[in-house]
């Protein structure tokens, strides 16, 4: 995940220098310099490697011959059975089949090419396929109890053993994953990018240290960070289980996340910013709050959403602090309260098909949720620094020609 | 105008935790009932829990985490619940080694409050089809959660069940892996009935000398552990599970729709634990009533129920407890305590109406009115409005006695040990499908007068056909008997209302012309797996089952060819040769060579 | 903090101009006044003061840790690290089998998941139309999101199952080799119970190679597109083909990338709590029969222990707790190094 995020910020990394401040003037008041290199041809990779309709025709030929010859042969001398045992089959003739054929056009390292291009394919279809089976596995399973309203209306409080799916639902648990992921974020946001801010802005040993810490932190396994709550708000503290003390878990989980992603993202500020601001007098803390912040807004906002997708998932460290109901419970202070992924945990655990249906329920409403976070993060993250939304420019746009204005209007006045 | 959006953000965070915290849950503002939490016991989760969906209509909050007895005890000690749930006592001496717990004197009381038997639920099937009518002796209970027994088929479990032709699969045991007081109540029956085969076992899983009575089960290899009454019956009931058996409580194998095993007692008769059985055995229970001391006051000694020789008896029966503060400290207040002794007597009274639907069964007066001794002494508690006149417990007769034990069926003879078949009922969850039985007995047998039991109906009430029934009972749906004898089974159970009878007959090929059948039918014909042919000596192991499997539970594809299939091998490599690889090759080897 | 007085570290805020002046009498360097206004005292007040406050959480958990763990160590020493039982209370107790049970199924996860996240991996950044490129990304990034307990239902439910046949199998026709061997069970008897398959490290290590998958990839796929075009051009000018050029020059430059990757997705494998703890049958022998049933890691243990022990046990579960943290520490740390220290890494941050 923190590569993830590295990865997004990274992406944000290289904003086009000058788009930031769009003035629109008559004649160009800044030159941008030409940045294109000696060659004056900007790099872009080729695209190797286009597929002809011949190639095509071989992979659809080879799949059809390869899956044909298997239901011949299967089960009759190959050594598996069920449906992997077809699949691995098929796979191993389908590869055997391409070889052949395009060896029949093709040289040796052309067809170890071809091959090997294939196995990469399948790497990535098995990937695909494995997230496309769990997303579609847990919204079927769950379909009974998704499509009752009541499933997300009411709680579990007057729902027995065996009550059927039309009574009950998971409300209480939709409740405690926004309760405890916002105080999470109240915790975190404020103390994680403050602390993103000092990494960057007080260079030094003070620094390094925390930041070493801080990534030490991260391979911090998520059930320690509750085991810690566990052994001291809950045992020495004497507090009970509640809403709270998972929020301080989640908080213990996330806050590494945070600020090594929000740190990266800082780090990529480009300096010439930094500095133009440092130029026209600003002290530090300006700098920070109108320039630093302000454009790595983007980064700093995905940095957030993927620590709450990573918070709102767990469930190790909330098994531990919550404690369990079927009751809502709004208050975090006191009494039990569930998650999502919590109250998943304990239902699918459940002989009782009922239970099982409404434990794969809140399973899919918690993808759902981190779905839903994530590509927000995706759309927030898509966009470097800088850049700005159309209405974004549009008003920088407006607030450029209204000072235009302005200075306008000041030198004739002078003048 | 970013700093602004920043700001904004963080005030709409702000207004939306402060809406949360503030609306006031239902119950707060509706009665002056506190929300109050326990932890606890899994086998007697499934009546806290409708106890705990009852009492709301009266504006009582009950959270209950049923994560085993033993973290209810711990997390009761650590002063995080307000109750636990406990099928044992705190362990002042731990027979296994594990840690004493030590609650301070005259802070805690124990109640009863419900009672329920420790089933075998399990997951067996003969041709396809579930096994719902297995007995078990004592004796092989333990052996098979000892590790002894490793196949079913093994000739000690043959002599359970001679109505049945018992497949050479794996017995997989399943325990609990966490701490638990039904392993404890289990341990402690093994440790009084079969101590030899406990202490083998202590010692091979490297647990001795330790060797008491546990709540952590030790596991050998080959066993499966699983977390909770739940993780058991939930790994049990799974598809891949078979062979599997478990113990959880009775009211887990009616809600997983399971049987569990009938468990021979003293009387000579395989039982189940109904709660008309859990009740006539539990009489036999003796209750510390030493008020003097309460850290045994209201405790089970079990060993009457041991050696109980009512023909109706179960012997792994038990009370599970509430433990309930007796002082106010930590979390716990008088507001609590008023809630909590409101909950607890709805549990001793009115909810005990649903533990026989539930599968528990129903505490008896005696208890109940002791009960409410130990209630009163929650601080908080509305004294009088804890009493026995509006009580609304089922058991309670006129004249004090249990009217569940008096009105408990007795067993059918079938169920008889030594009998040469046995009942064709089904158990547990699964009461209203019948396994077809081998006939044993008298081929000659009339099976027309045959009454099998009311199938449908829920299994408390199994004794309405137990009279009659039990005659003939060996030969009631008998597959191996003579054909006319098979249809005739066949015929009789179609008419049962209801029913899901088995027709199809496990042991014997109708279609044999087997007039005259062999005591123990099924040795020998093709398809079978025959127990009886084989040689206890050489081991009835898997090894062996592989020449007797039949083939109609042969599920997975055999991994050697079928002996006529090898010119089919032959012609399929020369097809896959010649059309498919071979054609190209040659156009290739050919077109290259044509220019040249 | 001292930290604070060393700005002149801190990105230029005034610059000292280079004094080309050489006839002028000897410079006298101007008094740079490094004094700041109240507000940046205080912002820099508050922003050192978040970094302590997190400092000193952090350090407080180790510390915590530490602390309540070196009771169970001194009890036990050495031994710790040598006993496979885990009964605290009796003395007995130590981590042999749960963290090699660990090891074990993040070893299944990693061998599982490397060639697909490699693969995939290559995939994007060599194969893929650009068009599919960014979905793809996305994808496996939302891969990466997913939380753990939708993959244990999913192994639980769905791919136990099916993993049951594929056990079998390997246990059939690769038995002979001993991590493949399993206690008790006959894989050519159709009768032989299904259930000894299951629980296993093997099918707990393929749902944990579901998550560490797209963490790898992510990884490994950043450091795949930094491969220098120079490079790419050179071999396909000597006519290489797209293979040859992923094997000559792709795979050499991402090493470190690929190593640092597998060890990430190594790190969050051996942490992994609720996903092994839904498949698994905790057992506490040392057990390298990946397909029998019965596994043990130590988040699993801790999750299932933590609720009935007694204060020393939890004291034993903080220990161990502590042994894993140590492990994936290390691991962690050498997955960053290893990418810093690679060609493609200089610049990136694993």
């Amino acid at each position: 995940m923190t590569a993830l995020m590295d990865d997004l910020a990274t992406s944000t990394a290289t904003p086009p220098a000058g788009t930031a401040m769009p003035f629109v003037t008559t004649s160009p008041l800044t030159t941008l310099p030409d940045r294109r290199d000696a060659a004056g041809v900007p790099q872009h990779r080729r695209v190797v490697g286009h597929i002809s309709r011949h190639d095509v025709m071989v992979i659809v030929g080879a799949l059809i011959s390869a899956v044909a010859t298997t239901m011949l042969v299967f089960g009759r001398f190959t050594p598996l059975d069920g449906q992997p045992g077809f699949t691995v089959v098929a796979f191993v003739l389908f590869l055997a089949i391409y070889a052949v054929l395009v060896s029949l056009t093709e040289s040796l390292p052309a067809v170890v090419d071809r091959v090997m291009t294939a196995l990469l394919a399948t790497a990535a279809i098995v990937a695909l396929a494995a997230l496309f089976s769990v997303v579609v596995f847990v919204l079927w399973r769950g379909r009974e109890a998704l499509s009752k309203p009541n499933f997300y209306l009411e709680d579990l409080s007057v729902t027995g053993p065996l009550d059927p799916l039309e009574v009950g639902g998971i409300l209480h648990a939709i409740v405690g994953t926004l309760v405890m992921t916002t105080i999470a974020l109240i915790i975190t946001v404020p103390l994680g990018l403050a602390c993103a801010v000092y990494l960057t802005e007080a260079k030094g040993r003070g620094a390094n240290l925390v930041r070493t810490v801080v990534t030490a932190m991260t391979a911090l396994p998520s059930i320690l960070a509750g085991l810690f709550i566990f052994a001291t708000w809950i045992l020495i503290l004497g507090n009970q289980r509640s809403g709270l003390a998972a929020s301080i878990a989640i908080s213990i989980m996330m806050l590494p996340i945070i600020i090594r992603s929000a740190d990266v993202v800082l780090r990529l500020v480009p300096g010439n910013l930094r500095e133009a601001s440092a130029a026209l007098g600003a002290p530090q803390w300006r700098t920070v709050w109108h320039v630093v912040l302000p454009t790595a807004r983007t980064g700093l906002t995905t940095s957030v959403i993927l620590g709450v997708a990573r918070g709102v998932g767990e469930t190790a460290p909330v098994l531990l602090t919550a404690g369990f109901t079927a009751t809502m419970n709004a208050n975090p202070t006191k009494n039990p309260m569930v998650s999502l992924p919590l109250a998943a945990y304990e239902l699918v655990r459940s002989p009782q098909p009922e239970l099982i249906a409404r434990g794969f329920g809140a399973a899919a409403v918690l993808m759902i949720l981190v779905l839903a976070l994530f590509t927000v993060a995706r759309i927030f993250g898509g966009r470097p620094a800088g850049r700005l939304s159309k209405r974004q420019a549009k008003r920088a746009a407006a607030r450029s020609t209204a000072d235009l204005a302005r200075f306008t209007s000041r030198q004739e006045g002078v003048s | 105008m970013k700093q602004q959006r920043f700001a904004g953000a963080a005030v709409v965070i702000a207004g939306v935790v402060l809406a949360l915290t503030c609306v006031p849950t239902p119950t707060q503002a509706r009665d002056s009932y506190q929300r109050i939490s326990g932890e606890g016991s899994s086998w007697a989760a499934n009546a806290i829990d409708a106890m705990r969906v009852n009492v709301r209509q009266f504006g009582m909050t009950v959270d209950y985490n049923p994560s085993g007895s033993s973290a209810g005890r711990k997390n009761y000690l650590n002063g995080t619940v307000d109750f636990a749930a406990s099928d044992i006592p705190f362990q002042f001496q731990p027979e296994d080694g594990s840690a004493p717990e030590n609650p301070a004197p005259g802070t805690y009381a124990y109640i009863p409050v419900v009672a329920g038997g420790t089933a075998f639920m399990y997951n067996l099937k003969i041709n396809g089809k579930r096994v719902t009518n297995l007995r078990l002796s004592g004796q092989n209970v333990a052996r098979i959660f000892t590790g002894e027994l490793t196949v079913w088929n093994d000739p000690a479990l043959v002599a359970d069940n001679p109505g049945l032709v018992l497949p050479a699969r794996t017995i997989v045991p399943v325990v609990r892996s966490d701490g638990s007081g039904s392993s404890a109540q289990f341990t402690k029956w093994m440790i009084s009935q079969y101590p030899q085969i406990w202490n083998t076992f202590c010692d091979k899983s490297g647990r001795a000398p330790a060797c008491g009575f546990t709540s952590f089960y030790p596991t050998l290899p080959g066993m499966i552990a699983q977390g909770g009454d739940l993780g058991i019956a939930g790994y049990v009931s799974q598809g891949f599970a078979e062979g599997a058996i478990g113990y959880v409580n009775y009211s887990y194998a009616l809600g997983s729709q399971f049987p569990v095993a009938k468990v021979l007692n003293n009387a000579g008769f395989y039982t189940e634990p109904t709660p008309q059985n859990v009740a006539v055995s539990l009489l036999k229970a003796q209750i510390n009533t030493n008020e003097a001391d309460p850290t045994v006051y209201l405790t089970q000694n079990l060993d009457g129920v041991y050696s109980d020789t009512d023909p109706r008896s179960y012997q792994l029966s038990s009370y599970s407890y509430f433990i309930l503060p007796t002082v106010v400290g930590g979390q716990f207040n008088a507001e609590k305590g008023k809630t909590l002794a409101a909950f607890a007597y709805y549990a001793m009274c009115q909810a005990q109406q649903q533990s026989a639907s539930l599968g528990y069964s129903p505490m008896p007066i005696n208890l109940v009115q002791a009960s409410f001794d130990q209630i009163r002494k929650i601080p908080g508690a509305v004294v009088q409005d804890i009493d026995i006149s509006t009580c609304k417990n089922p058991t309670f007769a006129a004249d004090g006695s249990n009217l569940l034990a008096d009105t408990a069926p007795q067993p059918k003879s079938c169920d008889k040990q030594a009998q040469v078949s046995q009942c064709p009922d089904g158990t547990g969850g699964m009461s209203n499908v019948q396994t077809a039985v081998k006939s044993g007995g008298d081929p000659a047998a009339p099976t027309a007068t045959v009454q099998p039991p009311t199938a449908s109906t829920a299994p408390p009430a199994g004794g309405g056909g137990a009279t009659g029934g039990g005659a003939t009972g060996g030969g009631a749906i008998g597959g191996g008997g003579t054909g006319g004898g098979a249809t005739g089974g066949g015929a009789t159970g179609a008419t049962l209302p209801g029913a899901v009878t088995d027709s199809t007959i496990a042991a014997g090929d109708p279609t044999l012309p087997g007039d005259t059948v062999p005591v123990v039918p099924g040795l020998g014909e093709p398809g079978d797996i025959s127990v009886d042919g084989c040689d206890p000596d050489a081991g009835c192991g898997a090894q062996a089952g592989v020449a007797q499997v039949e083939v109609g539970a042969i599920t997975t594809t055999t991994l050697k060819a079928e002996p006529g299939s090898l010119p089919l091998i032959l012609l399929n490599i020369v097809l896959v040769l010649g059309l498919i690889v071979g054609p190209p090759l040659a156009w290739k080897h050919f077109s290259r060579k044509s220019p040249a | 903090m001292a930290v604070l007085d060393d700005t002149r570290e801190m990105d230029p805020v005034t610059t000292v101009p280079a004094l080309p002046e050489a006839d002028t009498p000897a410079p006298k360097p101007r008094d740079v006044s490094t004094r700041r206004g109240l507000g940046d005292r205080i912002f820099r007040g508050g922003a050192s003061l978040s970094g302590v406050l997190v400092l000193s959480v952090m350090v407080a958990v180790g510390l915590f840790l530490s602390i309540e763990a070196t009771q169970a160590l001194r009890s036990t020493g050495v031994s710790f690290f040598t006993t496979s039982e885990w009964q605290p209370d009796r003395n007995k107790f130590g981590i042999a089998a749960v963290l090699l049970g660990t090891v074990v199924i993040a070893f299944v996860a990693v061998a599982i998941a490397l060639p697909i996240s490699i693969g995939t991996a290559l995939f994007i950044t060599e194969v893929a139309p650009t068009w599919l490129r960014s979905t793809l990304v996305a994808l496996v990034d939302l891969m990466a999101a997913v939380p753990s307990v939708v993959y244990g239902l999913w192994g639980l439910f769905l791919l136990q199952g099916q993993l049951v046949g594929v056990s079998r199998w390997i246990n059939a026709w690769l038995g002979w080799i001993p991590i493949f061997n399993v206690a008790g069970a006959d894989p050519h008897s159709p009768l032989s119970s299904a259930s000894v398959y299951t629980a296993s490290a093997f099918i707990a290590g393929v749902v944990v190679a579901m998550m560490v998958m797209p963490i790898q990839c992510v990884v490994m796929r950043e450091v795949f597109s930094q491969v220098p075009l120079g490079e790419r051009e050179g071999a396909y000018a000597l006519g290489s083909t797209r293979w040859g050029m992923i094997r000559v020059v792709a795979l050499p430059f991402g090493r470190g990338g690929m190593i640092g990757g597998t060890m990430l997705g190594l790190g969050r494998a051996l942490g992994e709590t609720i996903a092994v703890l839904l498949i698994i049958s905790p057992r506490f022998d040392i057990n390298l029969h990946i397909l029998e049933a019965g596994a043990n890691s130590v988040s699993s243990l801790i999750a299932l222990r933590y609720s009935e022990a007694s204060g020393f046990g939890l004291s034993a579960l903080m220990a161990a707790g502590l042994a894993l943290f140590a492990v994936t520490l290390v691991v962690n740390f050498t997955a960053s190094w290893f990418v810093a220290r690679s060609r493609s890494g200089a610049s990136s941050e694993a």
